[in-house]
């Protein structure tokens, strides 16, 4: 059984809980003594011991325990002692040990580079060179990665090996067994599996990179902004979280792989009858889509029929200079005709923006005339819009939209419409090619020049 | 120290000095991510926590005298190209070594606020180590033996100070990377792959015999009660025994 968990803090956070409780003294594992040769060392419990205890405390069964326990040593809480490298919790008297906090999963501290150098590098000197296949490659590669601060690996990890000298025996043995598992976790060995999705890989160390802002770097502002937004911040999240809730639920009948489209999918059926309804110039638009005007102005604009419709519904309700209005939001240079003093047509707009575009428009530059068409946009959506979605006009239109019938799937297979690839785009340009070739060898006969 | 001297050896030629400074705040950060690592285990203590303390405060103390050294030698404009190109060396050497040191202290915040040490449930992690660290601590702070005398709330009280220290260590990272402009990048390290092997004897050996249980433990299992070894070694005393009143027997009746 393999399972992907989403790794965040609380996930993380609910084992963490459930490994203190595990090995509470009172109410937690049997811990028995691990003896090799010469040393005893404490704090080892058997797998069938966690798995029983696993039963009782959430009163779950023996499958699911089994498979609790599995993601306590997948996500590296608890190891192994007799075969390390095999990450796999078994019922039954093999042994485990607890991780330390300092080695336990956290997406605050993830596995880093210069670490696992470090690490290599150790195990390097202690082995006198007699690493793994998979270790050397990712030696070398670290070496010609982190090159820069490759002294430093070095005397770390010299320095890291003598620290550890001074431990007695038995907790030098368990210090080695710990950052070992923590590596199998997090750097696991090809070929078995990976149980931390980290997304895309990202090999570049952590770099610093800093903005600097009138003297205060950025970093030190967005801390600043980041204690005075934390409550605003979970209020932020729950608006977000709503709205996208919102959106979800608005736009669910419209999706076409989660309502499926009719009257069929064209990508599945090879019929495109469902393109051509939807098209720009066809005469009656289909319901949702009619519907889907109604969601926001942009989605309004953004739709050929709908800008049309729309258009045809001011030119009725006002004189022209509306429709000329809409036209110059999608060309604001269109504008300058009508804001002139003394235009033909004048356009309404306030005072205030209307001075401001006069001024700038005696020193003209690109922009001059953004303040008059955001007010033209905003005079749009907040009335004109939402008159429209109550008009006669757009109610008529909702009424007499069609909703395509789902195409029968034929009952016997041979009459149904056969699949066919469409031919091959590379076929499509070599013939394109080749005509524009003859032409072009027709009209240039003399000069050799290739496009 | 022997191993001091078998380093600068191998780095080539520079000033001596800069290079103890440097291998004093690499070995202390060493220490103090080993003393982190017992945080919130079956080692963790009161002493674990003050010898956390001391050994942050000495880092920081390298850190910050490492760092005066250093930038008054990069600004300095007439130092040859070769020489600057080694400055920028250990320039590089010094940023590795602080940041390590910084998210250690920030890891040391997290782990030391989760277990803390006067709560009646027992929370600290059983691993197996149950040793002390107080010879870590010992060659960090360079003495003979380790002076207690904290109060009994310093895995609270500490963490205060924690924070601010790691403030300061923040800024003054903040501050070395706005006025020394060196790209690390561009430094290329003098050791090659596998220069580590070439250190002292004594880092290697020792700890051989260790790894090899760690990795095949096949022929080792737990035992709870009364094992194997108490009873051969019930055995071995009773023929010791038998031997010594033979022995006797002998002595007497000759």
């Amino acid at each position: 059984m393999s399972t992907i968990i989403n790794l965040n803090q609380s996930t993380l956070g609910g084992m963490e809980r459930m490994i203190i409780s595990m090995q509470d003294p009172d109410m937690g594992i049997k811990l028995r003594n691990q003896r090799l040769l010469i040393t005893v060392i404490p704090h080892a419990m058997t797998g069938l011991d966690i798995v029983e205890w696993l039963i009782k405390k959430c009163s779950i069964s023996d499958e699911e325990a089994l498979h609790v326990g599995q993601l306590f040593v997948k996500y590296g809480y608890i190891y192994p002692l007799k075969e390390p490298r095999n990450l796999i919790l078994k019922a039954d008297d093999s042994s485990y040990r607890l991780q330390t906090p300092y080695y336990w999963m956290s997406t605050r501290w993830p596995a880093s580079e210069l670490d696992y150098a470090i690490y290599l590098a150790k195990k390097n000197i202690r082995k006198q060179g007699e690493l793994i296949e998979y270790e050397k490659e990712c030696y070398n590669a670290l070496h010609k990665r982190i090159n820069h601060t490759w002294d430093f690996v070095v005397m770390q990890a010299r320095e890291q090996l003598r620290a550890s000298k001074q431990r007695r025996k038995g907790d030098r043995i368990v210090l080695e067994c710990q950052e070992q598992a923590y590596w199998l976790v997090n750097r696991p060995p090809p070929g078995t599996q990976d149980s931390i999705d980290h997304g895309p890989e990202r090999r570049t160390t952590n770099t610093r990179v800093q903005l600097v802002t009138n003297g205060l770097s950025l970093k030190y502002l967005l801390k600043r902004t980041l204690t005075i937004t934390i409550c605003d911040g979970l209020t932020c999240l729950c608006v977000c979280a709503r709205s996208y809730v919102k959106y979800c639920e608005q736009y669910q009948p419209h999706d076409p792989i989660m309502q499926g489209c009719l009257p069929s999918n064209p990508w599945i059926t090879d019929d495109i009858m469902f393109w051509n309804m939807n098209s720009e110039t066809v005469a009656l638009p289909t319901k949702l889509r009619v519907e889907r005007w109604s969601f926001s102005f942009m989605e309004l604009l953004n739709d050929q029929m709908g800008r049309k419709e729309f258009l045809t519904y001011l030119e009725k309700e006002f004189s022209g200079t509306h429709t000329q209005i809409n036209e110059s939001i999608h060309n604001p240079y269109k504008q300058y005709c009508f804001l002139a003093p003394g235009a033909s047509r004048w356009v309404n707009i306030d005072s205030k923006t209307m001075e401001k575009t006069l001024e700038g428009l005696k020193r003209p530059h690109r922009f001059v005339l953004d303040d008059a068409q955001m007010h033209i946009y905003f005079l749009m959506k907040k009335d004109s819009y939402p008159r429209y979605l109550k008009s006669e006009l757009y109610k008529n239109l909702l009424a007499r939209a069609i909703v395509p019938q789902e195409t029968k799937k034929s009952v016997f297979p041979f009459m149904r419409r056969q699949r066919h690839s469409s031919p091959s785009p590379a076929l499509a340009t070599q013939t394109a090619e080749d005509d524009g070739k003859a032409k072009y060898s027709n009209s240039n006969s003399g000069t050799a020049s290739r496009l | 120290k022997p191993e001091c001297c078998c380093l600068s050896a191998s780095t080539g030629n520079m000033d001596g000095e800069e290079f103890t400074m440097l291998d004093a705040l690499n070995k202390v950060t060493a220490c103090y991510r080993h003393l982190v690592i017992a945080l919130g285990s079956t080692s963790d203590s009161q002493n674990l926590r003050e010898e956390l303390k001391k050994t942050r405060n000495k880092a920081q103390e390298l850190a910050v005298a490492n760092r005066t050294k250093l930038t008054a030698l990069l600004k300095d404009k007439n130092i040859s190209k070769d020489d600057r190109a080694e400055y920028e060396r250990l320039w590089v050497l010094f940023t590795s070594s602080v940041e390590l040191l910084e998210v250690d202290m920030k890891r040391s915040l997290e782990i030391g606020q989760d277990f803390p040490l006067k709560v009646p449930t027992r929370h600290l992690i059983q691993t197996g180590m149950t040793g002390s660290t107080t010879t870590v601590a010992a060659r960090a702070m360079s003495v003979q033996n380790m002076k207690y005398e904290a109060d009994a709330n310093i895995d609270t009280v500490d963490l205060k100070e924690l924070e601010t220290e790691i403030a300061q260590v923040d800024q003054m990272m903040e501050e070395m990377e706005m006025k020394v402009q060196v790209a690390p990048w561009a430094v290329e390290a003098k050791q090659e792959a596998g220069a580590e092997l070439k250190s002292t004897v004594s880092v290697g050996n020792s700890s051989v015999g260790v790894i090899s249980i760690c990795e095949e433990e096949p022929k080792e299992t737990v035992e709870g009660e009364t094992g194997l070894m108490k009873v051969f070694a019930g055995i071995i005393f009773t023929g010791v025994l038998l031997i010594a009143g033979i022995l006797g027997y002998l002595v007497v009746n000759l």
